[in-house]
């Protein structure tokens, strides 16, 4: 099965792997992203990410469902972290099922693409000296 | 009629609420609300910001509806 979810809980990673897998598949490609100490030698201290709920998982599941016309793949499974995140922890997962890799691997890297382009999470990096909230690269107006 | 904006990460400590009702005129637009908030909050200038209206991002030319909610935020960053 499908699924989007957004939860301020560790992310258990091989659970989220095992869900999306049905019998006709063969491989599953997860990302796990998590938080980086260093960005251009900033140290950051911890992050706070924030969603616009109901919209991201909106966004979320459009994004799976133009990955399955577009990729040769069975099932994605996409969880989201919110809140107060420490250093390594799990921010995002997305596991993509397939009956062959190759289509798994290239639905995977699109996938974490369009979260990070259209999907309405923001995050705080907080630094010893400060704190600042990201801006994106896709803003107009 | 009325309409809730509500405001996420840097623009709402930009202005300091995350949400407000706002009073428009009947056939006001989307981006005549955005607009309009721009303008009241010269704060938010200093950002490049996206708005959606009732949780899809907008083109700018749908008629707001009473009721209708609007967001005003910065281009997205999770992952």
């Amino acid at each position: 099965m499908d699924f989007c979810e957004l939860t301020t809980d560790p992310i258990d990673i091989t659970s989220v792997a095992r869900r999306v897998v049905p019998p006709e598949c063969g491989a599953t490609v997860t990302l796990d992203g998590y938080v980086r100490q260093f960005t251009k030698g900033r140290e950051t201290l911890y992050l706070v990410y924030e969603a616009y709920e109901p919209m991201a998982l909106k966004e979320m599941q459009k994004l799976v469902e133009q990955a399955k016309t577009e990729f040769e793949i069975s099932n994605i499974g996409i969880v989201h972290r919110l809140g107060k995140l420490e250093i390594g922890e799990t921010s995002v997962v997305i596991s993509v099922a397939a009956p062959h890799r190759k289509a798994a691997f290239a639905a995977c890297e699109w996938l974490i693409r369009e979260l990070k382009r259209t999907v309405p999470i923001w995050k705080k990096e907080v630094y010893a000296d400060g704190e600042e909230w990201i801006e994106g690269e896709n803003a107009s107006g | 009629m009325k309409i809730r904006v509500l405001f996420f990460g840097a623009t709402a400590n930009a202005i300091g609420v995350r949400s407000m009702e706002k009073s428009l005129p009947v056939g006001s637009t989307s981006k005549t609300v955005f607009d309009r908030i721009k303008s009241e909050f010269p704060k938010l200038g200093s950002h490049k910001l996206l708005y959606s209206l009732n949780q899809n991002y907008a083109t700018g030319d749908e008629i707001v509806r009473d009721g209708d909610e609007l967001a005003i935020f910065t281009a997205v960053s999770g992952g």
